[in-house]
């Protein structure tokens, strides 16, 4: 970065502002485009965090121009912005706005968008710098992909910087993933690529890192000598919706294990990086993700379940079976559990049990530590007949914050002891007004920080931790559980079989 | 809600614990207090804005209000509120009258959460000494409004005379988005030259008799090491007192920033094309809240301040301040009823 003399590091008031530059976004008219996307673009203009020369292209196939563009952009912005709308920050981003129309085959829309980005360059001032977001299936990449390799768009210079978002799911297996990461990073170099999941733009899970690596308190504890076990849990109380098209191919295990439950553990599982940087907070990860181990019975500890019609929050919820456009025979599972090692001297010998489903009692996520019971209790057994283990649980979503689970002593004559929660809890407000993780991690794309992003070697790495789990699954039954429970028995029982049993988030 | 009339310090204590228990845990998780000094006619104002900086960050505010000092029977009246009008943490809002309310740290003292920081904020005339009022002695920063004066230069400079680490005015804060403006907007130029820029000279159109104009001036000329003019401005400029920047730069180019009066800013500069961004006036709690999310000196503000007043070595001075006794009635009085 150029010094410039009014920037300050000891000013902090004044906010990280992105240099001038033009976000492209492929499948605009797409539902995460205009759910996420849109409203988080308008989010960062209100919170004046878009640089002083910015533009914004859409690309779809639809027929549109600018001005029908605009106004499904206004409607999405306004529809889901979580900061106040204001019609002239509103105007202000609308005199930005390009529409590209075209399929991702057709060359003639390809030139015509490298042909607007050049023209960006000296109408908006935008020097160039460009990210391009892909909101689009990744069967498209190819094609996109090699447009752009074409009309030279991708190509980062000394003076300009060109980045790529793409969204998970990254690949389908170990296999896939890797040709869909050489095909990217042939395409841009691997510092610009830039993977969203979401889950790490959260407050929490950053705030994971400062728990662990800014307090005294807790590093010294969070190792196998005093961790029983780690559960690591993310239940949704919502179906499939209308994605069953997606979902069938797909399943709880690659959709939500493979990515946001094994970033998750990544976090909590790794040694403390040499720096608050990308590069450093990445490699530890990886070092984790590279030494998850999978049971050896697989038969016990690796659940999976479908649900089944059910009662949920007072509604009647069908199965996944008879969700519309769901095979009736289909075996994809909505419920994925599995018992996890992490082969390290910190983590040897504790379980890390993940679990992730649809259509569970509420939307919760959530890593709770379970700690080892006192080796020995000079108080009768009757005394702490309630006290169970220690725990430590980061609410990740909802309800932002920390829980500290122990026993302490119920208040009349004789000594006996019970558990008690000690709750740390994110204002309400704070986390409504908090940058939406989209928000986050869009700005972070264009700032070109990648802390919060995972890299290819860690996706691979997460492929390889699935793919014996998908493969064993093969041809199997899911077992089933009622909507509205939270999983199916083998589940519970995966748990017993070593004497713990799941906490209830 | 419980309002208690006529009561003491241990008792509005006893009543905010009281409904912590009864209350449920509304919010658990205090990072800070925040005392308020405010006038009667100004409670409501900063009651608005206190509890939208709450919501921001979760703490726990103490309004104090000291009316008719000369009132012959010193008296307390409180309200205290978990979850109710002052947002979803935890409020006490004291009138205090008579001698009391040159000893409101008395009852302030104990209801400051333990161990956390204590930032006071004057929604109204700050004392001339801070070191005069107790309850800006034990906060650890201290948050003024220099608008808020008859004469917010002469205000500007009293603060200065009075300087401390850890002293901040809301004035100051006003600039924050104009700051936040000019430095990207060199970022562009500089972006565009691919070489560092340097600054030459300034000059702001706005409203000369405003402190905020002053401190942005202040500032500029101590990143930048120029004089920077400040002009009154041809038509009436919002709250921040600033309408327009022009800085003139090396190689003989200029750029501008303006205030288009809707809420956004139109940004000149060589080879581009205008463009806009917005630069909205901000609410008091937005203010409030910037205020809190940091709590050590800001030293770019002591430089601008430096820079604004001629006056120098304001960061060297000691962050403690000793209280000084100070009577605005007189101190015979003081010696007959302590």
């Amino acid at each position: 970065m150029i010094p410039n003399p009014l920037r300050d590091p000891r000013d902090r008031r004044l906010p990280r502002v992105p240099e001038p530059c033009a976000l492209v976004v492929f499948g605009i008219t797409g539902d995460l485009a205009r759910k996420k996307l849109l409203p988080a673009v308008y989010d960062l203009a209100n919170r004046g965090l878009l640089p002083t020369n910015f533009a914004l292209l859409g690309f779809a196939r639809r027929d549109w121009g600018d001005t029908e563009f605009a106004e499904l952009a206004r409607g999405a912005a306004r529809k889901s912005a979580r900061t106040p709308w204001r019609e002239e920050v509103w105007e202000r981003l609308a005199t930005t706005v390009r529409f590209v129309q075209g399929s991702f085959d057709d060359d003639n829309a390809f030139d015509e968008l490298a042909e607007h980005l050049a023209e960006l360059e000296g109408s908006h001032g935008i020097g160039g710098n460009a990210a391009f977001y892909l909101s689009i299936p990744p069967s498209m990449f190819p094609v996109v992909l090699k447009q752009m390799q074409r009309t030279g768009m991708a190509d980062s210079t000394p003076d300009r910087w060109r980045r790529v978002v793409v969204e998970k799911p990254f690949g389908t297996d170990l296999e896939s993933s890797r040709e869909l990461n050489e095909l990217v990073d042939s395409v841009f170099t691997a510092d610009d690529v830039f993977r969203i999941d979401h889950y790490l733009g959260k407050e929490t899970v950053q705030n994971l890192m400062a728990l662990r690596f800014a307090n005294t308190l807790f590093e010294p504890i969070w190792n196998g000598h005093n961790v029983d076990s780690v559960q690591i849990t993310m239940a949704e109380d919502v179906g499939i919706g209308g994605r069953a098209g997606f979902y069938e191919k797909t399943g709880a295990a690659r959709d939500v294990l493979q990515n946001h439950l094994l970033q998750l553990l990544a976090l909590t599982a790794m040694e403390e990086p040499v720096e608050f940087s990308a590069e450093e907070i990445r490699t530890e990860k990886l070092k984790v993700l590279r030494a998850v181990s999978l049971p050896d019975d697989l038969e016990t500890f690796a659940v999976r379940g479908q649900y089944q019609q059910g009662w949920l929050a007072g509604q009647r919820a069908c199965g996944y079976r008879q969700e519309e456009g769901v095979d009736a025979g289909s075996t994809t599972e909505t419920f994925a559990a599995v018992r996890l090692g992490v082969e390290t001297r910190r983590w040897a010998g504790v379980p890390f049990y993940l679990r992730t489903g649809k259509r569970l009692p509420r939307r919760v996520t959530e890593i709770a530590l379970v700690f080892k019971r006192a080796p020995h209790l000079p108080f009768a057994d009757t005394d702490t007949e309630e006290l169970g283990n220690n725990q430590l649980v980061v609410r990740v979503q909802p309800d932002e914050g920390v829980t500290l689970k122990f026993g302490s002593k119920v208040p009349g004559s004789v000594m006996e002891v019970r558990d008690v929660s000690m709750d740390f809890l994110y204002g309400e407000q704070f986390t409504e007004s908090s940058p939406e993780a989209y928000e986050r991690l869009l700005l972070d794309v264009l700032l070109g920080d990648a802390t919060l992003f995972p890299r290819n070697a860690e996706v691979e790495a997460s492929w390889a931790v699935i793919d014996p789990l998908e493969e064993y699954w093969q041809g199997t039954e899911p077992h089933p559980y009622r909507a509205g429970e939270w999983g199916p028995r083998a589940a519970e029982e995966m748990l017993a079989a070593e004497g713990r049993r799941w906490r209830r988030p | 809600m419980t309002t208690l009339w006529d009561t003491t310090g241990s008792a509005v204590v006893k009543e905010l614990a009281a409904q912590r228990r009864t209350g449920g845990a509304v919010l658990s998780g205090v990072a800070l207090t925040l005392v308020v000094v405010a006038d009667e006619s100004r409670v409501t104002e900063a009651e608005e804005a206190a509890t939208h900086a709450a919501e921001m960050h979760p703490c726990r505010v103490l309004i104090a209000v000291r009316r008719q000092i000369d009132a012959p029977v010193p008296r307390l009246d409180a309200e205290v509120l978990i979850g109710g009008r002052l947002g979803p943490g935890e409020a006490v809002v004291m009138r205090m009258y008579g001698r009391l309310s040159l000893h409101a740290e008395s009852v302030v003292l104990p209801l400051l959460a333990a161990d956390a920081p204590v930032v006071t904020w004057w929604h109204g005339a700050p004392p001339e000494r801070m070191a005069t009022d107790a309850l800006g002695v034990f906060a650890d920063r201290r948050i003024t409004d220099s608008s808020l004066a008859d004469d917010p230069n002469a205000a500007l400079r009293l603060r200065a005379e009075d300087y401390a680490p850890g002293d901040t005015d809301l004035a100051w804060t006003r600039s924050t988005a104009w700051r936040a403006v000019l430095a990207s907007t060199l970022d562009s130029v500089s972006g565009r030259r691919g070489d560092a820029v340097q600054v030459r000279g300034g000059l702001i159109e706005g409203d000369p008799g405003n402190a905020t104009p002053e401190l942005l001036a202040g500032w500029l000329s101590s990143r930048c090491g120029c004089s920077v003019e400040i002009v009154a401005g041809s038509r009436r400029a919002g709250p921040s007192g600033v309408e327009a920047v022009t800085l003139r730069l090396d190689q003989d180019e200029e750029v501008q920033v303006r205030a288009d009066h809707r809420g956004g800013a139109i940004i000149s500069q060589p080879y581009r094309p205008d463009s806009t961004l917005a630069l909205p006036e901000r609410a008091l709690g937005d203010l409030l809240s910037e205020e809190l999310r940091r709590l050590d000196p800001d030293e770019p503000y002591s430089e601008a301040l430096e820079a604004a007043t001629g006056l120098s070595g304001l960061s060297d001075r000691d962050p403690v301040r000793e209280h000084v006794w100070f009577d605005p009635a007189g101190q015979e009085q003081e010696v007959s009823t302590p």
